[in-house]
């Protein structure tokens, strides 16, 4: 048994017939299956709501209903078959939009080119019989220097075939390349599989990365921290000479711009983090300077600490 | 495969001048458009967009905005469906690490 038209429309059953539509229409638009794919909820309560409505929104039904000659679930119209139920399908291709992968491209380097193509070519469909080759899966290690600035390599694979794979320069650890057509074959027509090739990186004992940012520590002495200078510090493209400005502190980080890693996004910068090293002997000279020094130019870089805490 | 009179026939509300005017504006695509022959998708898009304008009241200039976004959804709704089927192949240890990774992409909560 149907509920009752007007409490399914939440209208009083005095209501005027432009409020009764007005109410239809509210819970029609949050409510209509295409509008909702994929919501079966909400398709009950639409399937009510249009129920109702035919009889309370049409005044002859709605004299008949009120006057109980019919009841809510009295006019049961033939099934509609929703747009929906097609727009998925072979049929729907047609119509199914790509506007929503435009940038996807960006998102992933690796995937984006797959997305959106079938929409409206609509060479969809069959696709699900395809004898397709399934996608064959390998790990490959690859050193930090030839992640960094991309390189080719051959894989041997356990059947003694070889496949060769070009890294691309700035490739991350833990990415995935797709081999177009390099995995298992495909059975009759059907286009071979995918060969999935997932990059760990070597970590390198000097060199550490942040996106496409490189960062490195690099020691300086004691008078090289005082009185400022050039020192020699490795870069992914060789070593270099960075300044070291007057008075550097441990931690500060000189940025030695466009020295990071090139990838299609951009390229990133080496950030050297300084570390100053005391001589590995404090002999009478330093020790007797330091005392002399430290009559007349004391200073607390513990204020703020106890300010603080 | 339907003729024009067809889909008149079939889609209550349908006149030819709606039709003729919704396939010139590119809302329905006849499947042979030579022949102006439709299709049960074409037909059940008629449905809706009679709904949309008659029933559920939008105004004609609101229809195409609707339209766009209904077929970007089902767009994105096949590829994902695609995505789905290609992640049913994989091995269920790859399907699990995908899993995980999606989860910690939306920050663990939903």
């Amino acid at each position: 048994m149907a509920d009752d038209p007007y409490s399914v429309l939440g209208v009083a059953k005095t209501a005027s017939a432009t409020d009764i539509t007005k109410a239809y229409r509210k819970l029609a638009k949050k409510l209509h299956p295409d509008l909702n794919p994929g919501d079966k909820v909400a398709e009950e309560k639409f399937k009510k709501v249009t129920a109702a409505y035919d009889i309370v929104g049409d005044e002859a039904k709605r004299a008949r209903y009120d006057r109980g000659e019919i009841d809510a679930s009295g006019q049961e119209k033939p099934q509609q078959r929703y747009y929906r139920e097609y727009a998925g399908g072979e049929d729907g291709a047609r119509y199914r939009s790509a506007a929503g992968f435009e940038d996807i491209g960006e998102f992933s380097d690796l995937f984006g080119d797959l997305f959106g193509r079938g929409g409206a070519a609509g060479a969809r469909g069959g696709a699900r019989f395809s004898m397709r080759g399934q996608d064959a899966q390998y790990r490959l290690e690859v050193d930090f220097l030839d992640a960094v600035k991309g390189t080719k390599t051959r894989i041997t694979l356990p059947d003694g075939e070889t496949l060769d794979v070009t890294i691309p320069a700035g490739v991350t650890d833990g990415q995935v390349l797709r081999l177009k057509g390099k995995g298992h074959p495909g059975l009759g027509e059907g286009e071979p599989g995918d060969a999935l090739v997932e990059i760990s990186v070597r970590p390198h004992p000097v060199f550490k990365r942040e996106g496409d940012d490189i960062i490195v520590e690099v020691p300086i002495t004691f008078d090289e921290a005082v009185l400022g200078g050039k020192v020699e510090v490795p870069t992914i493209g060789g070593r270099v000479f960075a300044t070291i400005p007057v008075g550097s502190n441990t931690g500060q980080t000189l940025r030695l711009k466009g020295r990071g890693i090139k990838s299609k996004s951009g390229t990133g910068d080496q950030l050297v983090k300084l570390n100053v090293v005391m001589p590995e002997r404090i002999d009478d000279e330093l020790k007797d300077f330091a005392e002399t020094w430290r009559k007349s130019h004391a200073y607390d870089p513990r204020r703020k600490l106890k300010e603080q805490a | 495969m339907l003729s024009e009179r067809d889909i008149i026939a079939r889609v209550q509300h349908l006149t030819v001048t709606r039709l003729r005017v919704w396939v010139k504006q590119g809302w329905i695509k006849p499947v042979d458009e030579a022949a102006q022959a439709f299709s049960e998708a074409d037909a059940a898009r008629a449905v809706l967009i009679c709904n949309l304008e008659d029933q559920l009241g939008f105004a004609e200039e609101d229809v195409p905005v609707l339209l766009s976004l209904i077929d970007q959804i089902h767009g994105l709704r096949s590829e994902l469906m695609g995505v789905l089927a290609a992640l049913e192949d994989l091995p269920p240890d790859v399907r699990a690490t995908v899993r995980m990774r999606i989860e910690s992409r939306r920050g663990g909560g939903r």
